[in-house]
C-alpha cells in the first residue's frame, strides 16, 4: 500500500508544482509583453496576483495563442520533458532578434530519491509566492538597462523539450532557434524560483550594439 | 398575623351586653308592678330591646359567618402557604439539582480539560519522541553509511589482497612448473646414470669374470682417479674463473661507465678541440695582426713618437695587469679571512649555547640552593621558637615553685626537668630527621625536576615541530583552498558565459528540440507580409507581361485605341485597387452618416438649449458666425441688442461681451439704463433684466389697453 501511496502523492505534487509554474509563465509572458511594448499599452488590464498588480492582455487572439502554449507546455512538465522556455523579441521588419527571455526548467529532485524527499520539509508557498514576485518585478526593473526598442517588435515563444517528448503533429513544428550573434550578445541572470519539485532559473540575453 | 387579631377582638362585648339586657328587664319588670303609667314606653323599650336583640343576633349571625369565613380564609391561607412552601421546597430542590447540574458540569469541564492537557502532554511526549527517534534514525543512517564505507573499503582491500595472493600464486605454480621441470631433468640424469651404471655392472661382471682384465681395470681406476682430479680441478679452475667473470663483469660495467664517462670527454674534447681551433685561428690571427704590426713598425720605424706610444702604453697595461693580479692575491686573501671569521662565529655561537646550557643549570642549583638556605632559615627560626616555648616554660615552673612551697618541690622539679630534657631530646632526633627528610626531599625534586624539565623541553620542541608543520600544512592547504576557489571562480564565469551561449540560442544542447506553435504571432506576421508581397509580386509580373506584350504589339499597331489603354494596368492591381476603393467608400461612407448624425444631435440639442434660456430669461438669443450674439426681447421685438465677445487681452477674464449695436425698438428709459447699467455698473446681466422688466411692464400695458379698445 505504501508505494502506491506515495506516488499518488508525489503525482498531486508534481501537478500542483506544475500549475503553479505554467501560472507563473502566463504572468512572465505577459509582463514581458508589457514592458517591453511589443502589445500597445492598451491591451492590458490590471489585475491582483501574487500580491501586487500585474498587467494581463486583453487581446483575444493573444491570449488564446498564451492558453494554447502554456497547456501544452503544462503536458511536457508534467512528463518532464520541457528544459526551457524563450520569449524571444524580434525586429518585424528584419526578423533580428533582439531579445531572449529564457527560463530554465530543472526538475529538483528525481523520484528515486524519496528517502530524501520526505526528510525535506516542502516549501511553503508563500515563500514561492515571494520569489515570484521578486522575478516579476526584476523584470519590470530590466528596463533600465534594456536597450530602448524603437522599431515595430513581433515576438515568439520557443520551447525546448527532449527528442524523445511527445509532440502534437501539426501544430507544433521544429524552428530556428532566434539566435543573437554573439558579438553583439549581452546577458542577464535574473533570480530564480523553486517549488519542491521544479527550479527555474530566468535570464535576458538582448543584442547590444555599442553606445552608438 | 393582623387578620387574626381582629375578629379575637369582637366577641368580647357580647356577654356585657347580655348581662345588661336581663339586668334592665329586671327593672323593668319592677317598675310595671310599680307605675302601669308607664307600660307603653316599656312597651317600646321592649320592642326596643327585642330589636337591639334581633340586631344582636343578626350581628352575631354575621359573627360566626365572618368567623367561617375567617377559618376558611384561614385554611385557605394555609393551603396557600402549605402550596408556598411546596414550591420553595420545589424551588430549592430544583436550585440543588442546578448546582448538582453546575458542579457536574465544572467537574466534566474539568475533567475534559485535564483530558485535553493530558493529550497535549502526550502529544508532546509523542513529538519529543518522534523528533528522538528521527534523530536516531539520522544516526542509524550516518552509521549505516560508515558501515557501507567501511565495508566497500575492506572490500578493496580484500580485493586487492586476493589479486596480490593470485599473483603469488602464480608466481608459485611458476616456480612449481620450474621445480617439476627441474625434477624431470632430475630423473632423466637419474636413468640416465642407472643406464651407466647398468652398463657399468655388465662390464663389471665381464671383468670379475675376466680376472686377466684386473690390470686394465687397475690401469682404468688409474685412469679414473686421475680423470677425476683432472675434474676436480678443472671445477676448481671453473669456479675460479666463474670468480674472475663475475670481478671482470664488475670491472666490464666500471669500464662500461669509465667508457661512458670518455664520450663525454671526447665530447667535451671535441668542443675543446673546436675551442683549440678557434685557439688555433685567434693565434694565426694573433701573429698576423703581429706581423702586421710589425710590419708597421718596420714601415713606421722613421717617426719616433709614433712608436714611443704603445711602449708606454703596453707599461701600463702590465703595471695595470699585476694590479689586477695582486688585487686578486688580496681578495684570494680577504675571503680565506672571511672563511676563517666565520668559522670563528660558528665556534663562539657553539661556545655561547653551552655557556647559555651551563648558566641554565646553574640557575637551576642557585635556585636549589636558595630553597635549601630559607629551609635551613626556617629550621632555624622554629628552632628558636621553640627554645622561647622552652624558656617561657622553665619561668613557668619557677614562678610555679616560688609560688608552692620548698619542701617537696625540689624532686618534682627535678623529675620535671628530666622529663623535659628528654623531650628535649626527642625533639631534637625528630628535627634531625625532619632536617634530613628535607634535604632529601630537596634534592630528589631538584633531581626530578631536571629530568622533567628536560621532557618538557623535548615535548615542547616537538609540539613546536608539530605546530610548525602544521601551520604549513595549513598554509599549504589555505594555498589550496586559494586555487580551489579561484578554479571555482573561473568555472563560474565560464558556466556563466556557456549559459550566455545557450541563452542567446547561439547553442542548441544535444538531445533538444527547439519547438514553436505553428502559428504565432511571428509567423503570422511573416505571413501577412509575405502576402502582401505575393500581391505585389504577381502585380508586377502582370505588369511587366503586360508592358513586353505591349512592346511586342506596338511596332505592328501603332495607334492606340481606348480598349488597349484600357488594357494597361493588369488585372490583379485593378482588383486590389478595386477592393481598396470599396474599402475607403465603405468607411467614408459610415463617416459621412456618424457625422450627420452627430451634427442632427447637435442642432436638436442647440435648439433646446436656446428655448430653454429663452423660456427662463425671457430674452431670445441669435448666435452669428463671427462670435456675435442678438438677444432681443420676448415682449419687445423691437428691444435687440448684438453684443460681441470683448478682446481677452482686455478683460483676462473669459467671455465678457460688449454692447455693440442696439434695435430701434426699446422703452423709453432705454438710454438712462444703459448709462447706469452699462457704463457705470458695467453688468450686462443686470442691464437685460431691467430692459426686460420694462418690455413687460409696457407689453402688458399695451395688452390691457388692445384689450379696452377690442371690447
Amino acid at each position: 500500500m505504501a508505494p502506491s501511496k506515495q506516488s499518488v502523492r508525489q503525482s498531486i505534487t508534481l501537478k500542483g508544482s506544475t500549475e503553479l509554474v505554467t501560472e507563473f509563465f502566463k504572468y512572465a509572458v505577459n509582463t514581458i509583453l508589457f514592458q517591453r511594448g511589443v502589445y500597445p499599452a492598451d491591451d492590458f488590464h490590471m489585475v491582483k496576483k501574487y500580491g501586487q498588480t500585474v498587467l494581463i492582455t486583453q487581446d483575444l487572439a493573444l491570449e488564446n495563442y498564451l492558453e494554447k502554449i502554456l497547456k501544452q507546455v503544462g503536458a511536457w512538465l508534467l512528463t518532464g520533458a520541457v528544459t526551457q522556455l524563450v520569449v524571444a523579441i524580434i525586429t518585424k521588419d528584419s526578423r533580428t532578434p533582439l531579445e531572449r527571455w529564457v527560463f530554465d526548467i530543472n526538475l529538483v529532485e528525481q523520484p528515486s530519491q524519496e528517502a530524501v524527499k520526505q526528510a525535506q520539509s516542502s516549501k511553503p508557498e508563500a515563500e514561492i509566492q515571494a520569489e515570484i514576485r521578486s522575478i516579476l518585478k526584476q523584470i519590470v526593473s530590466t528596463v533600465t538597462f534594456l536597450p530602448v526598442i524603437d522599431e515595430p517588435t513581433v515576438f515568439n515563444i520557443l520551447v525546448y523539450t527532449h527528442e524523445s517528448a511527445n509532440v502534437p503533429a501539426g501544430e507544433w513544428v521544429d524552428t530556428d532557434p532566434l539566435a543573437i550573434e554573439a558579438s553583439k550578445s549581452q546577458q542577464v541572470k535574473l533570480r530564480n524560483f523553486s517549488t519542491d519539485v521544479h527550479r527555474i532559473e530566468a535570464m535576458v540575453s538582448y543584442r547590444y550594439e555599442g553606445d552608438s | 398575623m393582623s387578620l387574626r387579631k381582629v375578629p379575637a377582638g369582637r366577641p368580647q362585648p357580647q356577654p356585657s351586653s347580655r348581662f345588661a339586657t336581663t339586668a334592665k328587664r329586671d327593672s323593668l319588670a319592677a317598675e310595671l308592678e310599680r307605675d302601669p303609667q308607664l307600660s307603653t314606653a316599656k312597651r317600646q323599650q321592649r320592642t326596643h330591646a327585642l330589636n337591639t336583640t334581633l340586631s344582636q343576633a343578626a350581628l352575631e349571625r354575621k359573627l360566626a359567618a365572618a368567623e367561617t369565613n375567617r377559618v376558611q380564609l384561614e385554611t385557605r391561607l394555609r393551603e396557600r402557604d402549605a402550596a408556598i412552601e411546596r414550591l420553595e421546597a420545589d424551588r430549592r430542590w430544583l436550585a440543588e439539582r442546578e448546582q448538582e447540574e453546575r458542579e457536574e458540569k465544572e467537574r466534566v469541564s474539568k475533567e475534559r480539560e485535564d483530558e485535553k492537557t493530558k493529550a497535549d502532554q502526550d502529544v508532546r511526549s509523542l513529538r519529543s519522541e518522534l523528533s528522538a527517534l528521527k534523530e536516531d534514525y539520522a544516526d542509524l543512517q550516518d552509521k549505516l553509511d560508515a558501515l557501507s564505507h567501511t565495508t566497500s573499503q575492506k572490500l578493496a582491500a580484500q580485493a586487492a589482497e586476493l589479486t596480490s595472493r593470485e599473483r603469488q600464486v602464480d608466481s608459485l605454480s611458476a616456480e612449481l612448473r620450474a621445480s617439476h621441470d627441474a625434477a624431470a631433468a632430475h630423473s632423466a640424469e637419474a636413468l640416465r646414470l642407472q643406464s651407466a651404471l647398468d652398463a657399468q655392472a655388465t662390464a663389471q661382471a665381464d671383468l670379475s669374470r675376466h680376472d686377466a682384465e684386473e690390470a686394465s681395470w687397475s690401469v682404468l681406476r688409474g685412469e679414473l682417479t686421475r680423470q677425476a682430479e683432472h675434474t676436480r680441478q678443472l671445477e676448481v679452475a671453473h669456479t675460479r674463473a666463474m670468480a674472475e667473470l663475475g670481478s671482470l663483469r664488475e670491472r666490464h660495467t666500471a669500464i662500461e661507465v669509465l667508457r661512458e664517462q670518455n664520450r663525454a670527454l671526447e665530447r667535451r674534447a671535441a668542443g675543446a678541440d673546436e675551442l683549440r681551433e678557434t685557439v688555433v685561428r685567434l693565434e694565426a690571427e694573433v701573429q698576423a695582426a703581429r706581423a702586421e704590426r710589425e710590419a708597421w713598425a718596420t714601415r713606421a720605424a722613421a717617426p719616433e713618437t709614433l712608436a714611443a706610444t704603445p711602449v708606454s702604453i703596453t707599461q701600463s697595461l702590465s703595471a695595470l695587469r699585476l694590479e689586477h693580479a695582486h688585487l686578486l692575491q688580496e681578495h684570494g686573501a680577504d675571503r680565506m679571512a672571511l672563511r676563517q671569521r666565520e668559522a670563528e662565529l660558528a665556534d663562539v655561537r657553539a661556545r655561547e649555547v653551552d655557556a647559555r646550557a651551563t648558566a641554565d643549570t646553574l640557575l637551576q642549583e642557585t635556585r636549589a640552593a636558595e630553597d635549601r638556605a630559607t629551609r635551613a632559615e626556617r629550621g632555624a627560626a622554629l628552632a628558636e621558637r621553640e627554645i622561647g616555648f622552652l624558656q617561657a616554660l622553665n619561668a613557668s615552673y619557677a614562678s610555679e615553685e616560688a609560688a608552692q612551697g620548698t619542701g617537696h618541690v625540689d624532686q618534682a622539679k627535678e623529675q620535671h626537668v628530666r622529663e623535659l630534657e628528654a623531650l628535649v631530646d626527642e625533639y631534637k632526633v625528630r628535627t634531625r630527621a625532619l632536617e634530613t627528610e628535607i634535604q632529601e626531599l630537596a634534592k630528589r625534586p631538584a633531581f626530578n625536576q631536571g629530568t622533567g624539565l628536560q621532557a618538557l623541553r623535548d615535548d615542547l620542541t616537538n609540539e613546536k615541530h608539530a605546530l610548525q608543520e602544521a601551520r604549513r600544512a595549513l598554509q599549504e592547504k589555505e594555498e589550496e583552498a586559494e586555487r580551489d576557489r579561484e578554479k571555482i571562480e573561473e568555472l563560474e564565469q565560464t558556466l556563466f558565459d556557456l549559459r550566455g551561449e545557450i541563452g542567446a540560442g547561439r547553442h542548441v544542447p544535444p538531445g533538444v528540440r527547439v519547438l514553436s506553435l505553428c502559428e504565432n504571432p511571428a509567423q503570422n506576421w511573416t505571413d501577412l507580409r509575405q502576402a502582401a508581397l505575393d500581391r505585389l509580386k504577381s502585380e508586377n509580373a502582370a505588369l511587366l507581361q503586360r508592358l513586353s506584350a505591349l512592346d511586342r504589339h506596338v511596332p505592328t499597331n501603332p495607334n492606340p485605341d481606348a480598349n488597349g489603354e484600357e488594357q494597361l494596368v493588369p488585372r490583379a492591381s485593378w482588383a486590389a485597387v478595386c477592393e481598396e476603393k470599396a474599402q475607403l467608400e465603405a468607411e467614408l461612407k459610415q463617416r459621412d452618416k456618424r457625422m450627420l448624425r452627430l451634427r442632427q444631435v447637435f442642432a436638436g440639442k442647440t435648439a433646446e438649449f436656446r428655448e430653454a434660456l429663452s423660456a427662463i430669461l425671457g430674452v431670445k438669443l441669435a448666435f452669428y458666425d463671427n462670435g456675435q450674439v442678438r438677444v432681443t426681447s420676448q415682449y419687445d421685438l423691437g428691444a435687440a441688442f448684438v453684443f460681441q465677445p470683448a478682446p481677452r487681452d482686455e478683460s483676462g477674464g473669459g467671455a465678457r461681451m460688449q454692447l455693440v449695436a442696439q434695435g430701434e425698438g426699446g422703452p423709453q428709459e432705454l438710454p438712462q439704463l444703459m448709462r447706469n447699467w452699462v457704463e457705470i455698473e458695467q453688468s450686462i446681466p443686470c442691464f437685460l433684466a431691467s430692459v426686460t422688466l420694462e418690455c413687460y411692464d409696457k407689453w402688458k400695458r399695451e395688452q390691457q389697453m388692445g384689450g379696452g379698445v377690442t371690447e
